[in-house]
């Protein structure tokens, strides 16, 4: 397994697309957050703005799935989809005697590691080096930390969820530009539930769908017993897709 | 252990309803290299790819290292390399990083078998050069050099020899004796120019919509093939006697339909039938046979022979 791992960090660090997702979102990250900072660019009714944290707002795009859909389905279509479609080197993966499983882990591992990297944390590290730079740094107290360590942590749980419903999608559909435009569908799908289905029903199931907790994980107020839900969920959700993920891969006929 | 590196009983494949394969049974034994010959569509690639763990048979057994369990089969694969239909490769990366994504996934030590491979499927010039700008030789090479960079006690080449000029394929026999000869690698190859493979293998599987037709050894496929004069008289049985005792030759031999197949006398056609002639014998027929590899395998399938 350790040997697929670093098979894989060698593709992703070699892969030309990751470089220039991270370049550009480094370059669109900095600029989010100077224009936010020095009010150039004024964002209302962000999680960010309800504890003070309005300097911080340059980080709500890539908090919403619609936006950071968009990332995470290109790295995965121009890393994942092409070892599937025409290169054909999936079947070089597959024929070195590893469990399918293994395989499966290892790129779905290092596609997320990939996807925090360029989702996660180059916003949440432009943003502190903005706001040190801008700023003096003086919104870094202990309760704001508190905040977004918490926050950005249960929020990167429900982001592996997603990242393994991408790759799934991926995997199916063996080619760059389906598996961008399912997992569009996927985040319009789930927008449209969590803004115009009035149905109780629906909208009580939603609740407990790691979608939901995207938003919910940014609430200052949250409850104790709210967190604990919302890594349960996770937790329960990210088992489940990635157990269905290897039973598909174990069963799928590579081209 | 088992002198097999691989069985295969009775598998099956089935594609919505379509048999791509039907009861096919193989067997292949340590150092030998085995020529799979079929037509395009036969079933060759989808048998390639049952063994090498891209594809699932629907019924049947595979045995391979002398392992039938699948999480053994999975292991047994380790001690393998193959190319499959095309040589899959990242077109972006080198030829040299191509290699490197294969010895880590590998977990082969050390990078001096890339260097090692490369220069023994002659790609030492070329290495950082990308693979997108290769020719689709080069890209064959390339493949070939992935398949045996863990130095493989098993290879399997799906037509290897796409894409190679004259030269290629004649270095690319010449490689694959040399592996068979120096190091026991067993090969097992498909391709569907069988002269090639005819100066190659040491055993043949002949499949034909999706059912093996026949296995046999390159000994006794060069039986069959042998050049013979067919002689068919009204008394066999005489006839071999009149051979045997005034042509004073024995290698001959009595067909199960009163044919006689005389493999000596092949430049002295004239004295065989004067002297059956002026025994009493009636010829009803004379002719001078011999299969090569494509004509016995176009009368195998039912095609038209070449004599």
């Amino acid at each position: 397994m350790i040997n697929l791992i670093r098979a894989e960090i060698f593709k992703l660090t070699s892969n030309k697309t990751f470089w220039v997702l991270t370049i550009s979102i480094v370059v669109l990250s900095s600029l989010l957050h100077f224009l936010v900072i020095t009010n150039w660019w004024m964002m209302t009714g962000t999680p960010f703005e309800l504890i003070g944290l309005s300097k911080w707002n340059g980080l709500s795009p890539f908090i919403t799935p619609l936006f950071f859909n968009v990332i995470i389905s290109t790295l995965a279509a121009f890393y994942i989809s092409t070892e599937f479609s025409k290169s054909g080197v999936m079947k070089n993966q597959v024929m070195t005697g590893h469990k399918r499983s293994h395989i499966f882990i290892a790129k779905y591992l290092i596609y997320s590691i990939g996807s925090i990297i360029t989702t996660i944390l180059i916003p949440l590290l432009t943003a502190m080096i903005m706001v040190f730079l801008l700023e003096n740094g003086e919104i870094f107290n202990q309760e704001n930390i508190s905040y977004i360590a918490r926050a950005f942590s249960l929020f990167s749980l429900h982001f592996v969820c997603f990242t393994a419903i991408v790759f799934i999608i991926t995997i199916l559909t063996e080619d760059s530009g389906k598996t961008i435009l399912f997992t569009l569908l996927v985040a319009i799908l789930m927008f449209i539930v969590e803004k115009f289905i009035t149905s109780d029903v629906v909208k009580q199931l939603y609740e407990y769908t790691f979608f939901h907790q995207f938003t919910n994980v940014f609430n200052p107020f949250i409850s104790s017993g709210d967190i604990v839900k919302s890594l349960v969920i996770g937790a329960v959700s990210l088992i489940m897709i990635i157990s269905f993920g290897i039973i598909a891969f174990n069963r799928k006929e590579i081209k | 252990m088992s002198e097999y590196i691989l069985k295969a009983k009775n598998i099956t494949k089935t594609f919505k309803g379509d048999k791509a394969l039907d009861n096919v049974s193989m067997s292949i034994k340590k150092g030998d290299i085995y020529g799979f010959i079929g037509q395009n569509g036969a079933g060759k690639s989808t048998m390639l790819r049952i063994i090498t763990g891209l594809s699932f048979p629907t019924n049947g057994q595979l045995e391979l290292f002398g392992s039938i369990k699948e999480s053994n089969i999975v292991e047994a694969q380790k001690r393998m390399g193959a190319i499959i239909e095309n040589p899959g490769l990242f077109p972006n990366m080198s030829a040299y990083d191509n290699l490197e994504v294969h010895r880590l996934q590998k977990g082969i030590p050390g990078r001096s078998c890339i260097d090692r491979t490369l220069k023994l499927v002659g790609l030492q010039d070329t290495a950082k050069k990308k693979v997108k700008h290769f020719s689709l030789g080069m890209k064959q090479r390339l493949g070939l050099a992935v398949a045996l960079l863990s130095d493989p006690e098993f290879l399997i080449l799906d037509e290897p020899t796409n894409g190679l000029d004259p030269m290629g394929i004649v270095e690319l026999r010449q490689l694959l004796k040399k592996l068979n000869r120096e190091k026991g690698i067993t090969v097992l190859i498909s391709s569907h120019i069988l002269s090639e493979l005819h100066q190659l293998a040491t055993n043949y599987g002949i499949i034909h919509k999706g059912k093996m037709l026949e296995e046999l050894s390159a000994k006794e496929l060069d039986e069959k093939c042998r050049q013979h004069l067919q002689i068919k008289v009204d008394q066999s049985t005489k006839g071999a006697i009149i051979i045997e005792e005034i042509l004073g030759t024995t290698d001959f031999e009595v067909m199960q339909d009163g044919k006689i197949k005389l493999y000596d006398y092949l430049d002295d056609v004239r004295t065989v039938s004067q002297t059956l002639t002026e025994n009493g014998l009636i010829i009803e027929h004379l002719s001078q046979n011999g299969d090569n590899l494509e004509s016995y395998f176009s009368k195998l399938i039912g095609g038209v022979a070449n004599d």
